[in-house]
């Protein structure tokens, strides 16, 4: 553990910090949240568009539900968010990235050309594009970023494998005859894996970042389930008089994909490689 | 903020200072003769045979037609005025009207007001065939046996005066601009008879129109010689605007900022009903929803002075049935329910619903209220054990589910209904006749004695208003007792305007317009 801390340096353990927090109010969210109904979605009309005070730490919104019992809830939505983007990249980029690099020649031509596809479009606007299709909801909305996440996966498998398949380990495993499938499950998979790990779950900040912008396009989950994104659109109607409806998620957003980079770019140095920008 | 927003921001500011220096050399010449409108859209077309969106607010300071519609209020019934016409008759079986036309009146190019100019204008608007021309459509052929005599002759029996009335496609027009396509009217050229003509016309930025000589109608003292439309998409500013005396008139500003603006002295907060309502369509054909009880408990379980408070800031009044008030065949005393949950709790067991019973209520992405009504209502199902799932579409496909299978659509479909032109007839023909078809009856009510009322009081529109009236009304309270909708609020009509105007009058027959030509400083 202390050796961890020494390694990331004070602002990543800040951030570790932070993101550990995010982590436990999502799972405690209906005992952490002061009021557990309205962050469910329950109304409260009376209180409408309170500012902050006493009773509401962080105001209300339109329909006069605690902005911070919204928070908590809505943590819940976008850590979720985040992560299955990432699993569900990973489940696609993975196998792709490993067939390609392990077989190379007209397989790794035909797999990362269709991998480059994907590439190719501005990321916000295929996701953007897929949402529109599939309409709002919450998978809807996981599956439309993860399409525009696996390709950088593929990437990051393919290049390990590049590097692997020439280890004497993996060209004693083929010389002795062992099958294809089992040495990339048995030699190459556990190799690529902690990278890979490390970068997946740095990314669940710019995915629940990329997912937070759908739903505020009206693309992500439905109402009453408390949502970020959405809270921020749909305060903007009342700013700048009721600034807080608004400003509170949208600083809630700041902290936690300014948390995750900020861990992100800790372990990078450390590690002396060189990881891709993140979309 | 991202960099497009804040480059949106600052144009909007350019845009302010601009209109504010304008306003301010304008100034120097008289203050008291310039009216500015700070307008939330654009004016995407100004050819008055198809102007069918907010183009009207410009278009009815320069064109007239031949009658203005006049809504009820607490203590007079609505009634058609006179405009371009001073009188007409209609034939005992309503299919023949004859208008006698205004004598001295003449068209901003100099010409006179004739029956060959109203034949004219209305046949160049029918055989364009876009916008709102569509109401012309039971004429079958207008005749002018004189100069200020003008007939039409219908197919079948429809209340003329009330179309000739309409907010769109009922504008008449100088003979010369007949010929004229609709690239000459949107290049800022006109043809009307009204108080004003468009001297400057910037598309997306502004209009500017001036007083014309020798206007045949009353002019108040202190009237205004010019109008300035300026487009001020950003709700903000044109907060801003009005605050500061830069602009006289706006709307569409956030509902909860309202209260403020009422209590500064140097404002007037304008509110009316508007024509627009907001009601869900149960869809009849699909269990459980084909019971009237099961369908009558989740319109007790509806929050209505919640949803009035949160989603229009108390701006909003009750819905009683599907007409608002305002119009002809308003049910000012309609039997509609209140929210009561035990009573809804009751009902739903009559009928043995279990609890786990789930709807689906589909609404316009674009309609923030008909969001916050789906939420509200959902809090107070979920206590009656029914889960409500809301979902937001875009309003094509929201309609386009509609219009599919009734088995496979929606339970319930909210949207908002207004008029073309103001007859009751509109409202309960496309929402709640039989259709063969699905088009706007997307709740699949079907009821031939409802039928039968609706097709007779269109019959009595024109001849018998008084009988129609009351048909239209029996239509109505049965559509209530069969629990065929709910029938959520009427939306207010919010305009603020400076307080220093004077003649002020919102008409919701014509949506978000000012006839400037009746106000004064």
């Amino acid at each position: 553990m202390k050796k961890l801390l020494q390694r990331l340096g004070w602002p990543g353990t800040v951030a570790l910090a932070i993101v550990l927090l995010f982590v436990l109010v999502a799972l405690f969210a209906p005992w952490i949240a002061p009021y557990p109904l309205q962050g469910a979605g329950g109304p409260n009309v009376v209180a409408k568009l309170s500012p902050p005070s006493a009773d509401y730490w962080l105001g209300t919104d339109h329909l006069g539900r605690d902005i911070l019992s919204r928070i908590a809830y809505g943590t819940r939505v976008s850590l979720t968010n985040g992560i299955l983007i990432v699993a569900f990249s990973l489940l696609i980029g993975l196998p792709i990235g490993l067939a390609a690099g392990y077989f190379g020649g007209w397989v790794d031509e035909a797999l990362m050309r269709g991998t480059d596809v994907f590439l190719a479009f501005p990321a916000l606007l295929l996701a953007v594009l897929m949402a529109a299709a599939l309409g709002p909801g919450f998978l809807n909305s996981v599956i439309a970023v993860a399409v525009t996440w696996w390709p950088w996966y593929a990437r990051l498998a393919r290049a390990e494998v590049l590097v692997l398949r020439g280890q004497p380990y993996v060209e004693a495993a083929q010389l002795s005859g062992v099958s294809h499938w089992r040495i990339i499950l048995r030699h190459i998979l556990p190799a690529t894996g902690r990278p890979l790990t490390v970068q997946a779950a740095l990314d669940v900040g710019p995915a629940l970042l990329t997912a937070a912008a759908l739903s505020f396009l009206g693309l992500g989950v439905l109402p009453p389930t408390a949502d970020w994104g959405q809270m921020v659109d749909a305060g903007r109607k009342f700013f700048p008089a009721r600034w807080w409806y608004s400003a509170m998620p949208g600083l809630t957003i700041f902290v936690i994909a300014l948390a995750f980079s900020v861990l992100g770019d800790a372990l990078r140095e450390r590690k002396g490689g060189t990881a891709r920008a993140s979309a | 903020m991202n960099r497009r927003n804040f480059l949106k921001t600052a144009a909007l500011t350019a845009i302010a200072t601009a209109a504010a220096s304008h306003w301010n050399f304008a100034m120097a010449e008289g203050a008291s003769s310039i009216f500015t409108l700070a307008y939330p859209t654009s004016f995407p077309d100004l050819d008055p045979a198809t102007s069918f969106s907010n183009d009207g607010a410009v278009l009815a300071n320069v064109y007239e037609g031949l009658t203005r519609y006049i809504p009820a209020t607490d203590t007079t019934e609505a009634r058609i005025d006179p405009l371009l016409a001073t009188s007409w008759d209609v034939s005992a079986d309503g299919k023949t009207w004859t208008f006698t036309l205004r004598d001295g009146v003449k068209f901003h190019d100099g010409s006179p007001l004739t029956s060959q100019a109203v034949k004219g204008s209305i046949e160049r608007t029918k055989k364009i065939g876009g916008g709102a021309s569509f109401i012309w459509g039971p004429v079958s052929s207008i005749e002018t046996p004189e100069p200020l005599k003008v007939v039409f002759v219908l197919s079948e029996p429809q209340p003329l005066d009330l179309i000739a009335s309409a907010g769109f496609a009922a504008w008449i027009y100088a003979p010369s601009a007949h010929d004229k396509e609709a690239s000459w009217f949107n290049a800022g050229n006109d043809a009307g008879t009204g108080a004003f003509k468009i001297s400057r016309y910037e598309p997306g930025q502004r209009a500017v129109l001036d007083r014309v000589e020798g206007y045949w109608g009353k002019v108040p003292d202190g009237a205004f010689q010019t109008i300035s439309f300026e487009i001020v998409e950003d709700a903000t500013l044109a907060q801003n605007m009005i605050e500061s005396g830069q602009a006289d008139w706006t709307y569409s500003l956030p509902s909860e900022n309202l209260e403020a603006l009422k209590s500064n002295a140097d404002l007037n907060v304008v509110v009316n009903p508007s024509f627009e309502t907001l009601f869900g369509l149960y869809n009849v054909k699909r269990a459980p929803l084909d019971k009237v009880k099961v369908r009558l408990a989740l319109s007790l379980a509806f929050p209505y002075d919640d949803v009035i408070a949160a989603g229009t800031s108390g701006f909003g009044t009750r819905a009683k049935g599907v007409v608002p008030a305002g119009i002809w065949g308003h049910d000012a005393n309609a039997p509609i329910p209140k929210t009561d949950l035990e009573a809804a709790k009751a009902l739903l067991a009559e009928e043995g619903i279990e609890p786990g019973l789930e709807l689906v209520m589909t609404y316009s992405t674009s309609q923030a209220i008909e969001a916050v009504a789906g939420e509200l209502w959902k809090a107070n199902l979920e206590t009656l054990g029914i889960t409500l799932k809301l979902q937001p579409m875009a309003w094509e496909a929201q309609w386009q589910l509609g219009k599919s299978n009734p088995e496979a659509a929606q339970d319930i479909f909210v949207m908002f209904w207004w008029p073309t032109f103001v007859t009751p007839y509109d409202y309960l023909f496309n929402l709640f006749h039989s259709e063969e078809k699905p088009n706007f009856n997307l709740g699949y009510y079907s009821n031939p004695e409802v039928d039968a009322k609706i097709d007779e009081a269109a019959k009595l529109s024109g001849t018998d208003r008084a009988r129609a009236e009351a048909l239209f009304i029996e239509a109505q309270r049965k559509i209530i007792e069969d629990a065929a909708a709910i029938f959520m609020l009427d939306q207010p009509n919010v305009h603020v305007i400076r307080a220093d105007i004077k003649g002020y009058a919102d008409n919701p027959a014509y949506g978000h317009i000012a006839f400037v030509n009746d106000l004064s400083q």
